[in-house]
């Protein structure tokens, strides 16, 4: 429903998404017909999408062609899917938008080559692009999301982190593809360089507060809403923004500590979840979002005004709001 | 080219891929990144041989080798393993692996191989996909993925610098290695997915033994004869050989005059 929502704000850009679903479909066609239903099935499952949106609304500073943006848009939703595939490998998720995850579905081993074809796919279709700045964004943007998740990992059952370890986890893990999405379109589409680091900034500002909102969800969502249990991050001992708020009281830093890197049962997981959920950690955590969103928003200011900006600050708005 | 410039330069290679991949955390938890010494020798076989090669031949070299790593970290996970770290930053170091291939061929500005290699790693992926579709195929499309596994990155490395002329022996020596572990595996039943596709396209392990075995002396003839075909020197085809069958001495099967 919320996704229905989220794609009525960017319904002009219809026919050209319709275009890069079409795109996305051809791209992971494989003589494989394994890899073939693998890839279909991740595809189908659905998403946001909201890298290619960023690609295409980027695009609108400049000189605007469908068949240039949708060379970088096809390979950016395809470089997030095949993290997603593996994701499910490292977190053994089962689930994934309410459907079996390929892991599940299949197994991990067709899980990792589903991945790595897909990259593949992507590196295939982004060098038709022949800016060397685009590559080496983009090639640096890579490594460092998997920096990011190595450090998530690395960072595992540390109740004692700081929030700069938090932040900069999730700048990595999420805010930079988004930025490079951002940044990328404004680059294929010839806009000059103050608004394509303009355009840069507002990705990486929006992707740090989806990103807040996203940990947030984790603990304020329903299992059914979240497709997943409710306090999925801390059960595989991931620490998330609101964990690091709510620890300050000591009694919650002492259950958070005592259940960590434990079996909990349904009760047990649901009392944790509640006890965050009714401290002030929510709220807080909350407030940090919105700072980055403002400072999103601050962003656009700097742009050209039209049609574009609008559906950004739109789009910013529900991400600042969203509730699944 | 003497033998020891030989090992020199393999060993200079490795270093320099391990350094390129190297990260703290993957060091301490996992088992690091796999540059196999036989792959290394036959992406530097053109050069030893003396074939013209410049900085950017050699980059891409070691990119062949940071791929040959990235897939190989996702070939050991595990359906069986828990949640553990290794596996998990396993994963993960394949992933960084390809965002460095990438990386270090944009430096190069050799956006060119980025397709290529991306193309081969595509093969690649379908053929070790395809030991998990259910039905049963003829043993020539087992060979062929087989072969596509274990030779298509570094054709394709042929391929772009026109060292076609390779691709024979190379072929024919990464496949005699391949069949060397197989036939080491079937032997203490440790068995792989291919094997357990040529137990059941051959009806009994006694006749995967022998196909194997087959292959093995059919493909050693094949590579003494494409030994002579390249004209490689002495040393090197020995060096050659060496990588083939390590533990064992064949000299008296190749003389000074090849």
């Amino acid at each position: 429903m919320e996704k229905m929502k989220l794609k009525l704000l960017y319904s002009d850009l219809r026919p050209e998404l319709e275009m890069i679903e079409k795109e996305l479909e051809q791209a992971v066609d494989s003589k494989s017909l394994l890899l073939n239903d693998a890839s279909l099935h991740l595809l189908q499952a659905g998403g946001k999408r909201i890298r290619p949106v960023f690609v295409l609304l980027a695009g609108k500073f400049g000189d605007y062609d469908i068949d240039v943006m949708k060379r970088v848009a096809v390979p950016l939703e395809l470089i997030h899917m095949a993290s997603l595939v593996h994701d499910d490998v490292i977190d053994d998720s089962e689930i994934r938008r309410g459907q079996p995850t390929v892991k599940a579905q299949w197994n991990n081993s067709v899980a990792m080559y589903t991945g790595d074809f897909i990259l593949a796919r992507a590196l295939e279709r982004i060098t038709e692009i022949e800016s060397p700045r685009v590559h080496e964004i983009l090639s640096k943007t890579l490594i460092e999301v998997c920096r990011g998740e190595i450090i998530q990992i690395k960072d595992k059952y540390k109740l004692d982190q700081n929030l700069r370890d938090y932040f900069r986890r999730i700048k990595r893990k999420t805010a930079l593809l988004i930025s490079s999405s951002c940044e990328l379109g404004a680059l294929v589409s010839g806009t000059d360089e103050k608004t394509a680091a303009h355009l840069r900034r507002f990705g990486y500002f929006i992707g740090m507060s989806f990103q807040i909102i996203d940990d947030i969800l984790d603990f304020t969502s329903t299992d059914e809403e979240l497709g997943k249990p409710a306090g999925s991050d801390f059960i595989q001992g991931n620490i998330t923004l609101p964990i690091l708020c709510a620890r300050k009281d000591p009694e919650i830093y002492a259950m958070l500590k005592e259940n960590l890197n434990k079996e909990l049962s349904t009760e047990e997981r649901l009392r944790i979840v509640e006890t965050i959920r009714k401290s002030s950690a929510i709220e807080e955590a909350k407030a940090m979002s919105e700072r980055y969103l403002e400072k999103a928003l601050r962003e656009l200011t700097f742009l050209p005004k039209g049609r574009a900006v609008k559906t950004m600050r739109k789009i910013a708005f529900f991400i600042g709001k969203r509730n699944f | 080219m003497k033998g020891h410039q030989i090992q020199s330069k393999i060993i200079s290679m490795e270093i320099e891929v391990l350094n390129a991949v190297r990260q703290r955390t993957l060091d301490q938890f996992t088992d690091g990144p796999s540059v196999r010494e036989s792959r290394l020798f036959f992406l530097l076989l053109p050069f030893f041989d003396g074939k013209t090669w410049s900085a950017d031949v050699e980059s891409s070299a070691k990119t062949v080798s940071i791929v040959y790593a990235a897939l190989h970290a996702h070939d050991q996970i595990r359906e069986d393993s828990p949640i553990i770290k290794e596996q998990q930053l396993t994963v993960l170091a394949g992933d960084l692996y390809s965002g460095i291939y990438y990386q270090v061929l944009v430096n190069a500005k050799n956006i060119a191989m980025v397709q290529h290699l991306a193309s081969a790693i595509i093969q690649v992926s379908e053929k070790k996909t395809s030991f998990f579709e259910d039905e049963i195929r003829p043993i020539e499309e087992i060979e062929e993925a087989i072969t596509i596994i274990e030779t298509e990155l570094l054709m394709s490395f042929y391929t772009f610098y026109g060292y076609t002329e390779y691709a024979p022996i190379a072929e024919q020596a990464l496949l005699y290695i391949r069949y060397t572990d197989e036939l080491k595996r079937l032997q203490s039943k440790n068995y792989t997915l291919f094997l357990r596709e040529l137990n059941a396209n051959l009806v009994h392990e006694i006749y995967t033994e022998h196909w194997l075995l087959e292959k093995l002396d059919s493909l050693h003839g094949q590579i003494l004869a494409s030994i002579a075909d390249c004209s490689l020197d002495y040393e090197l085809a020995q060096f050659l050989l060496h990588q083939i069958t390590p533990h064992q001495h064949r000299a008296e099967q190749l003389t000074r005059e090849g």
